[in-house]
């Protein structure tokens, strides 16, 4: 491989990194450039570009999810930098190791940076790059549709200059439980932890949702606005999360991947939308006629409805691993 | 597409050709932009910090005004690089430079600086404090009345040089040369002040490194020829602090950061220190010995090595000086290896666990755990000692010699995650002049008492010159507060007021002083953003170089403007020293005729004046590798690079030199001897670097010690006499010190056996975090961060010192003396222990010119009992142009305890031995917060009792000099000078 496609991997990484630097690097790549608003709205509010929000267990920036990518760092023999997991830390380091491999001499060398940069590609960057990237084109963002369409189209050749392990990245094996029925601010935080339940829910998509089921979108985190939701209109709201989790379901299968990543998203996605849609059901039998009054937010306490005993989606075949 | 091992990328093009052009564009974009020295990645810098300004725009740098705020008002600054001055570990710093006011309005990180990378701890933005500070000094002042009454006069610069000049030149031609004495405080710019020194023929050096590392520097200095380690905390399993490095010791933010670092991949940090300090905080074994017994715990730990075979025997094989201890110490035994280890299985057998407990109170099963700890850190095993223990005990030399040996036993010894020698990561440039070595010898810095000191006896100046040892006829501090940072400031104060001891004094000072305020001339000088000097640490395994310069000079000149005297771009008139030296050298020389000039001319310009300009440039272009290729690819000079980035990094990953082979070409006529030490009639080339080492001696016929025969290879070695580590210490124990030629452990003199009933030991050698002794006393946001010093107490011991609660006053008598104090009743204090940190308790005599600095006025008497200090106005809110010294809202600045201090110089290492016994007792009727009484007599029947433990050199030398030569001194005199006097003379006669 040229040295050259590492310099676009890694350009890609750096417009992600802060608004004051994007602008040159964007337009050396030729897209649109961010305005600082734009990218503090990309970037900051809505899609942190993170492995740990999307593959750690907590579903939130740092913990195990970086604990595991900084173990990569040292286990390559690097200083883990403070961000470990930041997009652009994860695409400059693969930059550097497929540049550095170009310039050894020893061939022994050579294969094994060759397969530390593998190992970053399979088990730290595909696994959550591209469903990343479908949630910043949802932004319908210009600039970051299209900044999205070149980095997508750069780690998809990648890929497919791979042969694909069998095995299922660490991450994914590991991930905790998809969402179950119970206490309600369980299932919400279930459903914002990208690795439980196979969907992003962005703070726009949230605002998108009051809008599509006639809630109102109380300013806060996104735990708070979803539960917020949940109260006023539970059967809208869970419908509407049903419909968003089919939609992540069928966008993960129909993804090009050479290995079962994909697969394992679009079923925990697919899982997530079969129990949001018999939870719907139940809030809908439940639930007072369309001219009652909101519930108040304060009574999200009490437990959501459970699902019937309709048969749920099996678990997914685990791949064997590779000796 | 052919495919590789399973998960492998395969060879061959990007798979699309339109991304593979888009690649090839970019890369040449970048490639351009690099060539033009600018950044393409501009995001977080490669240190991960947050972003720093990129450096292609530091020329013209934009920020929002804050005080506009909500309005967006740009500023637009130059970022001009400099050093920071308010410690040792020469921090990079970035000046932003008003370009609309041409005022430094704010200090940041420099992220160019290969030690501090950016970083900077509190007292770094603070020297902006320091430059605006009201009551700093701008113009040179003479005392008009009485010494210490507070009356001054402007003079012009020319007035105080011609008369110091004079005074000088008259001392230097009448043969006085040791009345001449420049005291310094922060270090002489790698060498310069003792060049200056030097080419007026004197031995005039003093420092205050004997309250400060000595102690620290000896243990390393006997057994690696350098009196420094450099640890690699970065790359280290297991770091072993007897320090507090990650809050305030030295090098405290380059090495801080590198900790954190080490702790981030897993390393383990164990702290010796017996009150809680930060860094203890961040410990994972805090360890808080019994004062003193912090050897007896390192002899433990290295007897577990030795015990359970856990060292390493080739590295002990190798560069062991064993064979010259069998030969010395065991002359029946076999001179073999296998004898030495089952020596060295025996010597340290009596420090057990259990013994290491009953001397330090820490449990012997921690001990025991702490030791396997260290066993598994193999070689990444990274240490320091500087001052703490080894600065405050009687024989504190021996903890850094002990905890050295730790690494010797373990092979960490430059290794990465080791420690290293400091001269290998440290670079001194060769300077434009070198004037030789000069040929008299300073009896009341090196007195013959104390022939292995590793630095001047600095704190016994008043006693020696009470004593009638000598004179001085002219004395200058620099940057330097003895009344203050002394034990027995007292002592000092009496001595400075008497000119029949001291003729003339001459302050070189930023800021006022307790000391200043009895000087004769008070000459205002720059802080870090207004004087020139370079510095080099050591701080991880490499060399680099940092540049301070009067940061408005180094902006105008980028504006086209041409400035040639600091003194036109500070403020007021003040000046810096390297053109103040130059200039008085000048003078004292003016025809050239004493032969002082020549080293202070131009060489490009024979016969005219040397400028800052042509020194460092010169410098940096002869004497810095790799410097004039860097500032040629970016099309600049090597001094308009270093004006520009402000630092340089000439070597990184230097590794073991020791290890490095000897070339033939220096191996003529070769003389190897029974233990490998290759002398050789080849001398080895100058290089660039001039940094301090031991310098082993020739042997009789004048071969230069060239290396060490290692497995039949000749290896550099070490610069120490045997080329090896030097586990035995052949220069001890042919001085007089035979007992303590090996690592081993002295008890303190607070050790419990020596304590009598109802005293407890005081620790008095911990900064405070944000502070810098007295350097940081008018920087204001450090004084609004920490302003006080109460006296630890443990709540346990409360009760029997009559504490009720926080805040109660105590008494707290010395052998000299007594101070009263709040008292901070906390856990994080030993039992049985107090401790008051030597930071803060400044004050100023009523009639003192500062016209209100935030610290109390005191009254100051002398009776028949001693002197009596009490505070008469507290500090607290006044006038000035800055607004904020009415917001000041704190009274409480402490108290100055070191006045009630006596004198403890080390009979080894001359070390002043810090840590106190005294008593402990609520405040008596009548004493008030920072009451201070002080006995000089009895001060000095404590300078004379420790005296007795001395082992003078008239007693003890093997040659008949005053000193071996081949330990470090800061100014080395001629050879002829080491030479002792005949008797009947002076050493003799005191003898």
């Amino acid at each position: 491989m040229t040295a050259a496609s590492f310099e676009l991997l890694r350009a890609a990484g750096a417009v992600a990194d802060n608004p004051a630097d994007a602008g040159a690097v964007s337009r050396a790549l030729g897209i649109p450039v961010l305005s600082p608003h734009e990218h503090t709205e990309v970037f900051m509010l809505n899609c942190p570009p993170y492995a740990s929000v999307f593959l750690g267990p907590d579903g939130a920036l740092g913990g195990e999810g970086a604990d595991r990518v900084a173990g990569f760092w040292r286990a390559i023999g690097l200083t883990p930098p403070a961000e470990p997991d930041h997009l652009t830390a994860l695409l400059s380091l693969y930059a550097g190791l497929g540049e550095a491999a170009a310039q050894v001499h020893r061939p022994a060398t050579a294969t094994m940076l060759a397969r530390a940069r593998a190992a970053l590609f399979w088990e730290h960057l595909w696994p959550w790059l591209p469903a990343y990237l479908d949630a910043v084109t949802d932004l319908a963002i210009p600039a970051a549709s299209a900044w999205a369409a070149l980095t997508s189209a750069a780690i998809t050749a990648e890929a497919g200059r791979y042969r694909a392990p069998a095995a299922l990245p660490l991450a994914q094996r590991a991930a905790p439980a998809a969402p179950a029925a119970g206490e309600p601010g369980e299932l919400v935080t279930a459903l914002l932890m990208p690795v439980r339940s196979g969907i992003i829910l962005t703070r726009r998509r949230l605002a998108a949702a009051a809008g599509d089921t006639g809630t109102g979108y109380r300013i806060g985190e996104r735990r708070y606005a979803l539960q917020a939701m949940l109260a006023q209109d539970p059967a809208q709201t869970l419908q509407w999360l049903a419909r968003e989790s089919e939609q992540w379901a069928i966008r993960h299968a129909g993804r090009a991947d050479p290995g079962p990543a994909s697969q394992w998203w679009s079923h925990r996605a697919g899982r997530t939308a079969w129990l949001l849609t018999e939870l719907a059901g139940q809030a809908g039998a439940d639930q007072a006629p369309v001219s009652a009054p909101l519930p108040a937010v304060t009574t999200t306490s009490q437990p959501m409805p459970k699902p019937s005993a309709m048969a749920a989606p099996g678990p997914i075949s685990q791949p064997r691993s590779t000796p | 597409m052919p495919r590789n091992h399973p998960g492998t990328p395969s060879a061959g093009p990007p798979a699309d050709p339109g991304l593979a052009a888009l690649n090839t564009q970019l890369s040449a974009a970048r490639a351009a932009t690099l060539a033009r020295g600018e950044t393409f990645y501009q995001g977080p810098s490669r240190v991960h910090l947050a972003a720093f300004p990129p450096k292609e725009r530091w020329d013209d740098w934009a920020e929002l005004s804050s005080r506009a705020w909500p309005r967006r008002e740009e500023r637009h600054y130059m970022l001009v690089p400099t050093t920071c001055f308010n410690c040792e570990s020469a921090c990079g710093l970035l000046a932003y430079v008003d370009r609309e006011s041409g005022q430094v309005r704010k200090f940041e990180g420099n992220p160019e600086h290969p030690g501090s990378r950016g970083r900077n701890c509190a007292k770094g933005p603070a020297t902006l404090n320091q430059v605006t500070d009201p009551d700093r000094i701008l113009y040179p002042l003479r005392r008009s009345g009485p010494r210490g009454s507070g009356n001054w006069e402007r003079v012009s610069w020319d007035e105080a040089l011609d008369a110091l000049a004079g005074r000088i030149r008259a001392a230097l031609t009448e043969g006085r040369q040791n009345e001449i004495m420049v005291h310094l405080g922060r270090p002489g710019e790698d060498g310069f002040t003792e060049r200056v020194l030097a080419s007026w023929g004197v031995d005039g050096h003093n420092s205050h490194t004997n309250v400060c590392s000595s102690g620290g520097r000896t243990g390393f200095q006997f057994w690696m020829g350098i009196d420094r380690p450099s640890p690699d905390h970065a790359h280290a399993k297991v770091i072993y602090l007897i320090s507090a490095h990650l809050e305030s010791g030295h090098y405290f933010n380059p090495h801080a950061q590198r900790i954190t670092e080490a702790r981030e991949n897993g390393a383990k940090v164990i702290v010796l220190d017996t009150r809680l300090s930060n860094t203890a905080t961040h410990a994972d074994y805090w360890l808080s010995p019994q004062p003193g017994s912090e050897a007896a715990i390192n002899l433990a730990i290295a007897n577990h090595l030795i015990q359970t075979k856990r060292y390493d025997r080739d590295f002990v094989r190798r560069w062991w000086n064993w064979q010259e201890y069998l030969a010395a110490c065991h002359p029946g035994e076999p001179p073999t290896f296998e004898s030495f280890e089952a020596i060295l299985a025996r010597l340290y057998t009596e420090f057990t666990f259990d013994y290491a407990a009953a001397e330090s109170g820490i449990d012997a099963a921690v001990l025991a755990e702490v030791a396997e700890v260290v066993a598994g850190a193999g070689h990444q095993f990274a240490c320091h000692s500087w001052r703490s223990a080894a600065a405050a005990n009687l024989g504190g030399w021996q903890v850094s010699r002990t905890v050295f040996l730790i690494s010797a036993l373990l092979g960490a010894v430059a290794t990465p995650g080791g420690t290293f020698p400091n001269a290998w990561n440290k670079f001194i440039p060769r300077p434009i002049h070198v004037p030789p070595h000069p040929g008299v010898w300073q009896d009341l810095s090196w007195p013959a008492e104390y022939p292995l000191a590793q630095n001047e006896l600095s704190f016994l100046l008043p006693h020696f010159l009470a004593d009638g040892r000598g004179r001085l006829d002219t004395y200058f501090i620099r940057v330097y507060n003895p009344v203050w940072t002394n034990p027995d400031g007292l002592s000092w104060m009496e001595a400075l007021t008497d000119e029949n001891k001291v003729g003339c004094f001459v302050a070189l000072t930023p800021t006022w002083s307790e000391s200043a305020y009895f000087a004769d001339y008070v000459l205002p000088m720059g802080h870090s953003p207004e004087r020139h000097d370079t510095h080099s640490y050591e701080q991880y395994d490499g060399q680099w170089i940092g540049f301070r310069q009067p940061v408005l000079r180094a902006a105008r000149e980028r504006l086209g403007e041409t400035i040639t005297d600091s003194r036109e771009v500070n403020p007021g008139e003040v000046w810096e020293e390297n053109e103040f030296w130059t200039e008085l050298s000048w003078r004292i020389d003016p025809d050239g005729s004493l032969g002082i000039r020549q080293y202070h001319e131009s060489r490009a310009r024979p016969g005219e004046k040397l400028t800052v300009d042509e020194y460092y440039g010169w410098m940096f272009e002869h004497s810095v590798p790799g410097l004039p290729e860097r500032a040629a690819s970016d099309g600049l000079t090597p001094l308009q690079w270093m004006r520009r980035y402000g630092a340089f990094e000439i070597t990184r990953g230097n590794g073991p030199l020791h290890e490095q082979p000897v070339p033939d070409s220096e191996l003529q006529d070769t003389v190897i001897t029974g233990t490998g030490r290759v002398y050789s009639a080849a001398r080895r080339p100058a290089g660039p670097n001039i940094v301090p080492t031991g310098a082993p001696e020739a042997d009789p016929d004048g071969r230069a010690p060239a290396g060490v025969v290692v497995d039949g290879q000749v290896l550099r070695g070490f610069p120490t006499p045997s080329g090896r580590l030097e586990f035995w210490s052949s220069t001890l124990a042919g001085w007089g010190w035979p007992e303590q030629a090996l690592p081993g452990y002295i008890k303190s003199h607070v050790h419990p056996d020596r304590l009598e009933p109802g005293q407890v030991v005081l620790l008095s050698t911990f900064r405070l975090p944000t502070q810098i002794h007295t350097r940081s006393a008018n920087a204001k946001w450090l004084n609004e961060l920490a302003h006080t010093n109460p006296v630890w107490v443990h709540p346990r011991d409360a009760g029997r010192f009559g504490i009720a609660k926080t805040g109660d006053l105590v008494r707290v008598e010395t052998e000299i003396g007594y101070f009263v104090a709040k008292a901070w009743i906390t856990e994080g204090i030993r039992p049985g222990v107090v401790a008051c940190s030597h930071h803060m308790g400044r004050w100023r005599l009523q009639g003192d010119p500062r016209s209100g600095a935030p610290m109390p006025v005191v009254s100051l008497e002398h009776g028949d009992d001693g002197w009596r200090m009490q505070q008469r106005k507290p500090a607290g809110p006044y006038d000035s142009a800055d607004p904020d010294t009415r917001r000041i809202w704190w009274s409480d600045t402490g108290v100055h305890q070191n006045l009630t201090f006596g004198v403890h110089p080390d009979p080894i290492s001359g070390m002043h031995c810090w840590h106190q016994a005294v008593r402990v007792g609520p405040a008596r009727p009548g004493d008030r917060h920072g009451d201070i009484h002080v006995d000089t007599h009895r001060a000095h029947e404590v300078y004379r009792q420790w005296l007795t433990l001395a082992r003078p050199a008239g007693q003890v030398s093997p040659d008949g000099s005053r000193r071996p030569r081949w330990l470090m001194r800061p100014l080395k005199p001629t050879t002829a000078a080491y030479a002792l006097p005949g008797p009947g003379t002076d050493a003799e006669r005191r003898e």
